[in-house]
């Protein structure tokens, strides 16, 4: 198993924004996160990739234990582990943070030789590899600000993925961009789900979470409420909320 | 530090723009010299005493005011205590903005630059020295440093056209000469073992070794002279009127009763035997005047000591500004209780008190003495501290402008916090903070000039040092040129950084 997070609660001052969520990521899974906005999948997202503590539970990548509950309190693992349990996946914003004062190039190039320390020639053709993969060749030595909504987001997704994760988050990729950009942007992360990447999506592309997902889950009010195939959750909800939602998405 | 070049000696040369400037200068300036006068306005240095100062009350009062106050009096004149910048007495004058200077104003080795009373203080130039200095004579003043007051009739004895032989030896002996603005500062560089001796005229300094502890007065004195009124050259109608109230003093016992009152009875030398120092107009094409060359060459090593002082500050205070702000941002609370105390004092008091206090404070506070050359350290330590309060503040609002997806993505991709802010966040607050730092770079430069504080001989300095000795505006307008010019090329180079750091060519 490559993810597995147990109890997971997240508090702000008094309140419980995520209570008791479970969820278990095998390798190759392509899971879509979806519910209204408020439900606390962002949270959730954050908790996992780390950019926000956890109040309660524990989560586990690859088997190594990145937190867990002691006594009623999170204990996070110590720095060098963390640093390695942070090489191992990757997050894709929805404001695309690319960094402004580097090209396309850099901004692929820049962590796996600062960080990784590889070695530069190697890392500079597979950074050119992945411009190639997200065609973007010609802009390779762009910056950030000369590009358009959809074209940052694929940068930001080959910036992820050089890195070489093993699992990739996305917090809502879609939702900054025009609907013509949104669809450039489905269309990669569509590629790499028949690569077989293991992902984890926050979205609400229902007919994208529908058609990419091996796997949805729809929360509410920091809850998991319904999870399963896209076929029983998105089709045939049991949940009158999950049903509501979905409904409201249609007549919009 | 040491400024050597003789401005005594001047051209003869009247340069046409000083006159236009001048003539200009009085035009807007001027009194209008009515029939019917209603008041008189004296020029002082409010830090001459006994002849003119302010007292513990506030009051400006001295032996010269009392008289000017008894003549005004007797002539139904409203007095007007005019306290003026020594370096700045022949503006005022020219442009009528006071009537006379009358100051322990020395006669000798001005003759012809002013319309002159008869002498009525015969004084002498003396030494101080700290009581267990080991200094007894002049001749022991060999490789000491010595202080006089900018365009003093000290000054003049050692540097002067008619400083004798005997004086300029004794004034090549000194380590250096250095000129200060008021005695006040001069008695604390004394004081401080900033300078080893101070040379000044014998009433003044009677006066500051009774009211000081731990100075005397070497016995030789160093010259001889006398002190009289100085009026705008021609101005012989208001010199006359004046001296003739100054008679009817005399011949009443009214001046004597005064001389006793400020315990100058006896350097005081009025008499109608004297003759007034007479010289005519037409002589006044003879007053001292250096052409432009001349000047520039007085104040190109004060051009170097301002460019220095602007390089080092720089120099240490952009990199100290960035320590400073990560200090204010720290989580540490006392670390940053301290460094935000520090910045808001840097900005919330004048950068000349904290050139005094770094300049003083060691001697004063914690009874250190300073080396020699303490004095251009001062002044770089002051400016970097006071910089770089303000770079840490500027840098703290670029750093904060960066947005926190930044720090975000850099920590997704495993970037250490230490690589975040000098790979991801510094870059970007640069570009962000060029402007205002552009701004703060200008406002440093003309701030150089404030070193006059502590008497350090930078650019603005010697301006007016040599405007007061040349009796001429023209090195005030050379020197704000120069600013000017200055702030050019910066403006210049900093257009070129940011264009160079902007992204979309």
């Amino acid at each position: 198993m490559l993810l597995e997070v147990k109890g997971l609660r997240k508090d702000y001052g008094k309140n419980t924004v995520l209570r008791s969520i479970d969820l278990e990521v095998e390798k190759g899974e392509v899971i879509s996160v979806l519910g209204p906005s408020g439900s606390g999948k962002t949270t959730f997202l954050r908790c996992m990739t780390m950019l926000e503590d956890a109040s309660g539970g524990s989560m586990r990548f690859n088997g190594m234990t990145a937190f867990e509950e002691r006594d009623g309190k999170v204990v996070y693992a110590h720095k060098k582990e963390l640093q390695k349990i942070h090489s191992m996946y990757g997050l894709v914003f929805q404001s695309f943070n690319l960094f402004p004062h580097r090209t396309v190039m850099q901004n692929i190039m820049d962590a796996p030789l600062r960080v990784q320390k590889r070695d530069r020639a190697q890392a500079e053709e597979e950074a050119k590899a992945l411009l190639e993969k997200i065609g973007m060749t010609a802009r390779a030595n762009a910056y950030p600000d000369q590009l358009s909504g959809g074209q940052k987001q694929r940068v930001a997704i080959a910036r992820a993925l050089a890195m070489k994760p093993d699992m990739l988050f996305f917090d809502e990729p879609t939702s900054a961009l025009d609907p013509e950009l949104t669809a450039e942007v489905l269309k990669m992360i569509r590629s790499l789900a028949e690569e077989k990447m293991t992902m984890v999506i926050v979205t609400h592309e229902i007919p994208f979470a529908r058609s990419v997902s091996s796997r949805v889950i729809f929360m509410d009010k920091g809850y998991v409420i319904e999870q399963g195939s896209p076929a029983d959750v998105i089709d045939n909800p049991s949940n009158s909320r999950t049903r509501e939602f979905l409904k409201k998405l249609e007549e919009e | 530090m040491l400024y050597k070049g003789d401005m005594m000696k001047m051209n003869k040369h009247l340069s046409g723009i000083v006159t236009a400037l001048t003539m200009m200068l009085t035009a807007f300036g001027g009194t209008g010299v009515s029939a019917e006068r209603t008041e008189f306005t004296v020029g002082f240095d409010a830090e001459f005493p006994p002849y003119g100062y302010r007292d513990d009350n506030g009051e400006y009062v001295g032996f010269d005011l009392s008289l000017a106050e008894e003549v005004a009096n007797r002539r139904g004149w409203t007095l007007i205590k005019t306290p003026i910048d020594w370096d700045s007495k022949d503006m005022e004058l020219e442009t009528g903005a006071i009537d006379c200077i009358w100051n322990g104003f020395t006669i000798e080795g001005r003759e012809n630059d002013y319309t002159w009373s008869v002498p009525y203080v015969d004084n002498s130039q003396v030494v101080v020295v700290k009581e267990d200095s080991g200094i007894s004579s002049p001749s022991d003043l060999a490789g000491k440093v010595v202080a006089v007051q900018t365009d003093s009739s000290a000054l003049a004895a050692f540097t002067g056209e008619n400083a004798t032989e005997e004086n300029i030896a004794l004034y090549e002996s000194f380590a250096s000469l250095t000129q200060i603005g008021d005695y006040n500062s001069a008695f604390l560089n004394l004081d401080s073992g900033a300078v080893d001796a101070v040379c000044l005229d014998v009433g003044v300094a009677k006066y500051e070794v009774e009211a000081r502890d731990g100075f005397v007065i070497l016995d030789v004195p160093v010259a001889s002279e006398k002190y009289g009124i100085g009026f705008m050259k021609g101005n012989t109608e208001l010199r006359d009127e004046v001296q003739e109230t100054l008679f009817e003093m005399l011949d009443d016992g009214t001046f004597a009763r005064i001389a006793e009152e400020w315990e100058l009875s006896d350097n005081v030398c009025l008499s109608r035997e004297e003759t007034a120092t007479e010289v005519s107009v037409s002589q006044t094409a003879d007053k001292k005047k250096a052409n432009i060359g001349e000047i520039c060459l007085d104040l190109l090593p004060g051009i170097g000591s301002s460019l220095l002082i602007f390089v080092l500050t720089l120099l240490f205070s952009l990199p100290l500004g960035l320590l400073f702000a990560l200090g204010n941002m720290s989580k540490i609370k006392p670390l940053h209780w301290i460094i935000s105390l520090y910045i808001s004092i840097m900005r919330g008091t004048p950068l000349m008190l904290q050139l005094l206090v770094v300049f003083f404070g060691p001697y004063f506070v914690f009874g250190i003495q300073t080396p020699a050359g303490y004095r251009f350290w001062a002044v770089i330590i002051g400016f970097v501290l006071n910089y770089s309060a303000y770079f840490a503040e500027i840098y703290r609002g670029g750093i904060q402008a960066v947005p926190k997806g930044q720090r975000e993505a850099a920590k997704i991709l495993g970037y250490s916090k230490f690589q975040t802010d000098l790979f991801i966040i510094f870059p970007q607050m640069i570009r962000v903070v060029l402007p205002s730092v552009t701004n703060e770079v200008i406002t440093l430069v003309k701030d150089t000039s404030l070193a006059f504080a502590i008497s350090y001989a930078e650019m603005f300095t010697l301006a007016k040092q040599t405007a007061a000795s040349n009796t001429s505006v023209l090195p005030l307008f050379i020197a704000g040129g120069f600013y000017f010019i200055f702030n050019f090329v910066v403006a210049l180079v900093m257009k070129q950084i940011e264009k160079k750091m902007a992204l979309n060519k």
